[in-house]
């Protein structure tokens, strides 16, 4: 049964958007598909970009500017890559997803879905991409024969978590607001490119003055890019700060889903 | 009487009439309130309840509700005001060709549509052959869905969606689309649909497409339904109201019919009997 009165209970959209479950995989699964169908490298570019990424901050960084040696841990290419990774997931899911309910409008018009299904799909076709991207990862860590930390068991999968935590508010929150301010669009981008340098992914926090040092604390990404890293560089796990990261992930998942259920139904006469 | 499959209960739904919006703060935080200025009501106070197996047809002139109603039982707009429910799943041939990627063959992309309105990958496999052979698609199965004529577009997709064994069907002029025998099959396929016992929701300008198919219609006019009745009662009426030029339309068309029965016309210019009012000459939208 569908009843379309606007009054849902986040309870009954949960429930909806479980209801959906198979629908989405397929989503996801198609967003996948599409995006390997038509270029010839496929599965190369997944990786190669975050790769091609790294290789000439490392470049820049471990040869231009030898003298005081490279800013973060040592293999540098494997920290970078460590960072770089989950960075790139964020960047792309934060930026499609801003554009998630525009961009499927017409399947939006044909279907009855639970609306938080299209931004929930760009989350996780990126978080796929993550994934499929961490042999380069390994390969590297095998490369330099870097040992890893058994909490890496624990940190990555949590990291995990909380990405697509953080992620879904964020694009739940901003697919709506970006239909009724299209400007936002803009902001955004540029919002990401500053935000890359303010969040440490080409460097590591250690070696900064400590008073500034409580902006990377308070930042969830740069805690979250942390604990990205503390399976292969240990001294960057601090449960305070991951549960810190934890609280604002969920605190932020609530509002963006409280904002995207508030102007639903707007939006929807908007696509 | 049985529980009715559709009930819309006092529905309204409010639109901009221009492009400049009430500030976000205020729609997040303030609820909602009356119309304010530069809006209107696109539907106003609609109520009705459907029974299982109806036929319905709803008519109107342009941009005064037909679309926003329909869009409103499909689930994909949600009411200001009342609500919409709908016991029951809805195959909407609506925008038919919205769940179709161009970069995929025409053979995922039936499973893919089929699969996002719901329908079992066994499912699919099984009528996998009758869509292919619906749509007349046998040589391009494998072809990129966007190397596809336009009709051929509407084709699959049409096919798709109407193998959907959803209790309530929704037609909003997609049938405008497609060569004569398309259509013709089209129709045939909605008849076998409608014997089955489905519910049929359908939006025309075409009074023989009405009164073929539908036996109840609703007349909504400045997003108020002003009419639910017996089809050629609200057909009629429609047409009465809508002033000279349709009836005009009417009676040629009357007259056309007759004397193609009476033999005088070729069939060259039978085209002109159902698909011609769809594109209305009455251009005037209100929003």
């Amino acid at each position: 049964m569908v009843d379309s009165s606007y009054t849902r209970s986040p309870w009954a959209r949960t429930r909806a958007i479980w209801g959906a479950r198979k629908i989405f995989f397929l989503l996801v699964r198609r967003d996948l598909k599409v995006r390997y169908a038509d270029s010839v490298l496929g599965y190369v570019w997944t990786v190669l970009d975050p790769l091609l990424m790294s290789l000439v901050y490392w470049a820049v960084f471990s040869m231009l500017f030898m003298r005081d040696g490279v800013p973060g841990d040592d293999p540098y290419i494997v920290f970078l890559l460590a960072g770089m990774l989950p960075w790139q997931w964020f960047n792309s899911t934060v930026s499609q997803g801003a554009k998630a309910l525009r961009s499927s409008s017409r399947l939006i018009r044909s279907t009855n879905l639970p609306r938080e299904i299209w931004v929930l799909r760009v989350v996780a076709s990126n978080a796929a991409e993550y994934v499929f991207a961490l042999p380069v990862l390994a390969g590297f860590l095998i490369a330099f024969q870097v040992p890893i930390h058994w909490n890496m068991l624990v940190t990555l999968p949590l990291a995990f978590l909380l990405m697509c935590v953080l992620l879904s508010g964020i694009g739940l929150a901003l697919s709506v607001l970006t239909v009724l301010v299209p400007d936002l669009n803009r902001i955004v981008a540029i919002f990401l490119r500053l935000f890359f340098y303010a969040s440490p992914v080409l460097y590591s926090t250690t070696r900064l003055p400590e008073e500034i040092r409580w902006v990377y604390v308070a930042n969830p990404v740069s805690d979250l890019l942390q604990l990205f890293r503390a399976g292969i560089f240990p001294h960057y796990l601090n449960w305070l700060h991951v549960g810190y990261a934890a609280a604002v992930s969920v605190l932020v998942l609530a509002l963006g889903w409280w904002v995207f259920a508030r102007l639903e139904r707007t939006v929807l006469k908007e696509l | 009487m049985a529980e009715p499959i559709i009930s819309v209960q006092d529905v309204s739904v409010r639109f901009h009439r221009s492009r400049r919006h009430r500030s976000i703060r205020d729609l997040v935080f303030r609820g909602e309130g009356g119309v304010r200025a530069g809006e209107f009501w696109g539907l106003r106070h609609v109520s009705f309840d459907v029974q299982p197996g109806e036929a319905i047809g709803v008519v109107g002139r342009n941009g005064q509700g037909k679309s926003t109603l329909l869009k409103t039982i499909a689930g994909v707009l949600i009411p200001d005001e009342g609500r919409a429910v709908i016991n029951g799943g809805v195959a909407p041939l609506i925008e038919i060709t919205g769940g179709f990627v161009g970069d995929l063959t025409v053979r995922d992309n039936i499973y893919l549509a089929a699969g996002l309105h719901g329908m079992k990958k066994k499912q699919i496999k099984a009528s996998f052959d009758d869509i292919v052979e619906f749509a007349e698609i046998e040589k391009f199965v494998d072809t990129p869905y966007k190397h596809l004529s336009s009709g051929m577009k509407v084709r699959v997709a049409f096919s798709v969606v109407s193998r959907l064994d959803e209790p309530i069907m929704l037609v909003d002029e997609v049938l405008a689309v497609g060569d004569r025998a398309f259509r013709e099959k089209c129709f045939e396929r909605i008849d076998e649909m409608l014997a089955d016992g489905r519910t049929l929701f359908m939006v025309s300008h075409s009074e023989a497409n009405l009164t073929r198919f539908c036996s109840r219609g609703l007349y909504l006019r400045e997003g108020k339904l002003i009419k639910d009745g017996p089809i050629d009662k609200v057909v009629e009426d429609y047409f009465s109201d809508s002033g000279n030029e349709a009836a005009l339309r009417r009676r040629h068309e009357r007259r056309m019919r007759r004397m193609r029965n009476l033999g005088l016309l070729n069939d060259g210019d039978r085209d002109e009997d159902d698909d011609d009012d769809d594109g209305q000459t009455e251009g005037r939208r209100v929003g």
